[in-house]
Order: structure tokens, then sequence, then C-alpha cells
């Protein structure tokens, strides 16, 4: 059904495929940058990752003006008003992230900050808020394949003086061009790849069935889907596969363009809260609780899970099932698929294997009713109910 | 014509809204609990529409008090436009939708219009009868007192200038 009102935005300009990244520096200067901050991460820079996207804009005549490798894992505002002020000090002009979701998710804050012409990220907290502000132009180079984030208008980032994690909602965060190379994903760790997929899965099947969605994310949602439930496994099981590691870029990159129109719901709420109170890993946390929301919101969102099964079983086996119970199967394919990652990887399925302690569980579900996501979660969730997945996830 | 009964329907709305809280702090365990939960100074303004009404509102801690103004509000919600906020306030929408359908703009923290719709959605439970509520929460909330009893009190509040 056609929702009463929708909008959707994507002017992310995608480069997808053979020798994607040796076209940064084309359209940096199509964008009219010299200057570029690259942006990554300690581990990216170690294994050589940092340095190939460096190598490739240096030969181009377009070499970063400044390198910052120091973004951790679930990357905080302090961090993002340093870079911001880095990237004045060195008068750059660009900036180039390289990296995954805490990676692309700072630079999206640093840009915020200077093209709103503030010192302070957490000023500009809000949704829908800001004007376009200065164009300062942007690459996103994702080196996993899950959070979509190069394809989105939304930035999570760490408040650690309040232990939460925020969300910055504004069109204007969206990169000006994401680039998908099987180069960036091929050394990826089976873990990893098996975590991160799961995290597009989440955001597809999210974006799918909240109270957001519309048509268009829909149509990117199920090919995500699809592609996910195809490939995810390939890719764990064989990490070299480029047709499976570019399907699953692309299957990240389009369950984010999906939830980005469409928002999430409470997998990511809960999640969120399990990252700012317990530190859980977000796509970790989002494989685990997957199911355990699903069935909870089954019984606002079982026609939406029914329509979704062809796209995971194929439609002939999803057309021998009984109506009545493709909802139900759908939620027992993804316990399928998360039961086959952790056995190939080792990937939690228990809030208690990813390190939360039962104590947290209700600071987590104070957290979680107070997290965005909630608000399109298909039905309405209160605290205690929160609590009562948790304590099924742990 | 119908914008001037638009604005005039929404402005009653806002004051509707503040007063159901008032009387909802003595009356319903969940909006005091919700209220409590509020860190003392926090403020909210709504803005309804470019030269309509709006609402500013700042807990102290105790109680909700309605203000003509406030210079930098803590979490500032500002509908699109005025037929947009004539639906969020006469029950053709919830907050839920209204997020959803991108009727307003918000600045502050999103964790402030979490408690924010907390407490809207379980006051208009209250305010609308069932059938229309149905219509906008997916679950309806439990209600520790009857609509009329809350009308009842609205009427004395209002002849009072309680608020």
């Amino acid at each position: 059904m056609t929702p009463a009102y929708f909008e959707y935005q994507n002017a992310v300009k995608l480069l997808c495929g053979q020798n994607a990244l040796d076209r940064i520096p084309d359209e940096l200067r199509h964008l009219g940058a010299a200057r570029p901050l690259l942006l990554s991460d300690a581990v990216l820079a170690k294994i050589g990752v940092a340095a190939q996207v460096s190598e490739v804009m240096q030969a181009e005549g377009c070499p970063p003006a400044e390198l910052y490798t120091d973004i951790p894992v679930d990357s905080s505002l302090e961090v993002v008003n340093r870079i911001a002020r880095l990237y004045r000090e060195k008068a750059c002009d660009a900036v180039v992230a390289v990296g995954g979701g805490s990676v692309i998710d700072t630079a999206k804050g640093v840009r915020l900050v200077l093209s709103q012409g503030k010192d302070d990220i957490l000023s500009l907290s809000g949704v829908e808020n800001l004007n376009r502000g200065r164009h300062i132009p942007f690459i996103v180079v994702p080196t996993t394949a899950g959070t979509g984030s190069e394809c989105t208008g939304v930035a999570v980032i760490r408040n650690d003086e309040q232990g939460v994690k925020m969300e910055f909602l504004s069109p204007f965060v969206e990169p000006d061009v994401a680039v998908l190379d099987v180069r960036m994903t091929l050394r990826l760790p089976a873990r990893a790849t098996a975590a991160t997929g799961m995290d597009a899965l989440v955001h597809a099947i999210e974006a799918c069935t909240c109270l957001q969605g519309n048509p268009l994310s829909y149509a990117h949602g199920t090919s995500a889907i699809r592609l996910i439930t195809r490939h995810l496994e390939e890719c764990v099981r064989h990490g070299s596969h480029a047709d499976a590691r570019l399907a699953m870029a692309l299957a990240a990159t389009q369950a984010g363009i999906a939830f980005s129109n469409s928002m999430v719901g409470a997998v990511h709420a809960i999640g969120h809260a399990l990252g700012g109170v317990c530190h859980v890993a977000h796509a970790e946390a989002m494989s685990i609780l997957l199911p355990h929301v699903m069935r909870c919101n089954l019984s606002h969102s079982a026609g939406a899970y029914a329509e979704l099964l062809p796209y995971v079983l194929g439609w002939e086996a999803a057309a021998a099932l009984p109506a009545a119970e493709r909802a139900e199967a759908l939620i027992c394919a993804v316990e399928r698929l998360s039961r086959t990652l952790h056995e190939l990887t080792g990937l939690p399925l228990r809030l208690r294997d990813a390190g939360v302690q039962e104590s947290d569980l209700p600071r987590v579900a104070a957290g979680a009713v107070n997290d965005g996501a909630l608000i399109v979660n298909p039905r309405m969730l209160s605290e205690q109910e929160v609590l009562g997945i948790l304590r099924q996830a742990y | 014509m119908k914008r001037a009964l638009q604005r005039w329907v929404v402005g009653a709305a806002l004051r509707l809204v503040h007063a159901a809280l008032v009387e909802l702090q003595e009356l319903d365990p969940y909006i005091a609990n919700e209220l409590a939960r509020l860190p003392a100074g926090m403020s909210y303004a709504i803005h309804t529409g470019h030269g309509c009404p709006s609402l500013y509102v700042q807990w102290d801690g105790e109680r909700l008090h309605r203000l003509p103004g406030l210079d930098s509000p803590r979490c500032e919600l500002r509908m699109k436009a005025l037929p947009l906020s004539f639906r969020l306030f006469t029950g053709q929408m919830g907050l839920a939708q209204g997020y959803a359908q991108h009727v307003f703009t918000m600045a502050g923290e999103v964790a402030d219009v979490m408690r924010l719709a907390r407490l809207v959605n379980h006051t208009e439970a209250y305010l609308f009868p069932p059938f229309i509520t149905r219509r906008f929460l997916s679950v309806m909330p439990q209600l520790a007192s009857g609509p009329l009893r809350l009308y009842a009190r609205l009427l004395r509040g209002l002849i009072t200038a309680r608020y």
C-alpha cells in the first residue's frame, strides 16, 4: 500500500565495481578539491588498506594533504571535533573516509561541523533541522559490507559524557560519492564479514517493515535481502570470492539507501543502547537481537514478514508454504542464518556471549526507549517489553 | 477563513495538551513517573506553522509550566506547515506518524522527543475516544483514570485559571 505521504532522497553518486578506487582523484577534481583529508582507523592503516587508497590518490595526482588514522571503534563527539580542528589547521578542502561505520559516521560528523561553521557537533543535534551550509566535498570508501553508511543521511556518534549513541539526521550528511571496490573488503575477516552482513540484513528488514516504509526504499530493501541471503554465507566461507564480495557491498549500500529513507526500528534502538551501555559491537548486537525483535513485532508485522519470505527462500519455496506460516518461516530462516554464521565464525547468538552482564539490562532498556529508532517500530514498545526482549536474547 | 480556524483549533489543542499533562501528573502514575524522569529545567518549544501559535513549556522538577516564550529551549519542534499541525493535533495522526511523514523538524536531542512522544501518546489516549486513538497508537495504553474525570478537572482548571 502506498503510504499517505513519504519522502525519498538519495543524492550519492555510486562508483561500483572494477577499478572504482582509481576514480577517486577524478571525482575529487570534479568536486573542486585539491587538499583532501584522508580519514581511517589504526587497523586499516596497519594492514595497508588506508595506504592503498592514499597511493591511488597520489598516483593520479591528488594525494591526501593529511592522513588521520586514530578513529576508534564507536567514535565519539570529541573525536569529531578534534578532526574538524585538524582539517582547519591543515587547510584541507575535502574529506575522504576509508573504513567501516565508525570511520564513515565520524567523517559525516566532521563534514557537518565544517559545513555549518561550528566547533562542536553537539550544537548540531536534531532531525532535519540544518540548512545545507558550505559544501565540503566528501567521498566515502566502505571497507565492510554492512553499515550502508556510505549512502545514508544519518550519523551515529557516541556521546561519552552521557554514555549514549546520538543520531544526527540530515540529508546534508550524505556523502557526494560512495566507492564500492572489492579490494576494500577482500581481507575482511570471516567474523566481521558475518556480523556486518547481518547488520545489513537488519537494515533491510527493518526498512521494509517499519512505519516509515515506502515503495522506493522497499525496492532497495528487498533487493538487499535477496543479495544477502544468497551471498553472505559464500563471503564468509570464501572471503576471496570477488563476485560475492561485490554483491554484498551492493546489498549493504541498497539496505543503507532503504533505511535512510524509511528509518529502522527496535533492533537498532536496543542495539544502540547496548553499544552505549555495554560497548557491544553494533553489528553483533544487530545479529543477536533480530529474531527476538521480529517475534515481538509479529503481532503487528506478520503480513509484512510473510511478503519478505520469497526474497529469502525464493518464490517457489515461499509459495509452497501456507500464507499463515510464512512470517514464522522468515524468522526461522533468519535464525538458521545466524546459527550457520555462529558455527562458521563464532558470531555470538546470545547477549551473554557478547560480554553483556545481566545486571546491565535494565539500563539498556531505559536507554532504548529514548532512542529515535523506536518511534517508527511497527508497534510501540514499553521499557518492560524491551527488557523482556533483552532477557530472551540474554 | 479555513486557515484562521485551523490556527484557532491548533492553539486550543496546544493549551489542552499542556493542561491535560498538568492534571494527569496527579491522576496517572505513568505520566507522573515520565515527568519525574525529565531533567529539571527541561524545556520544549512547539511551533505549529508560520505566524501560528507556539507552546513553550518547562519542567522545574515538580511541575510543567507553560511560558510565554523561551530563549533557548532544550528541544524545539517546528511543524513544517499549519495543515500538518492541524492533522497532528486533531487526532488524524500521532507523533510517530508525524515523525514518519516528516511533519516536523527538531533541534535538540532525539531522546527528548522520545520522552515527549510517550507523554503525548498517553495523554491523547485520554483526550480522544478509543476509535480515534486506535488509528495512530499501535498499542492502547492502560489508563489509570476515566477520561471523564480528566475532562471534569480540565473544566475546573479552566474556570480557576490553573494553567
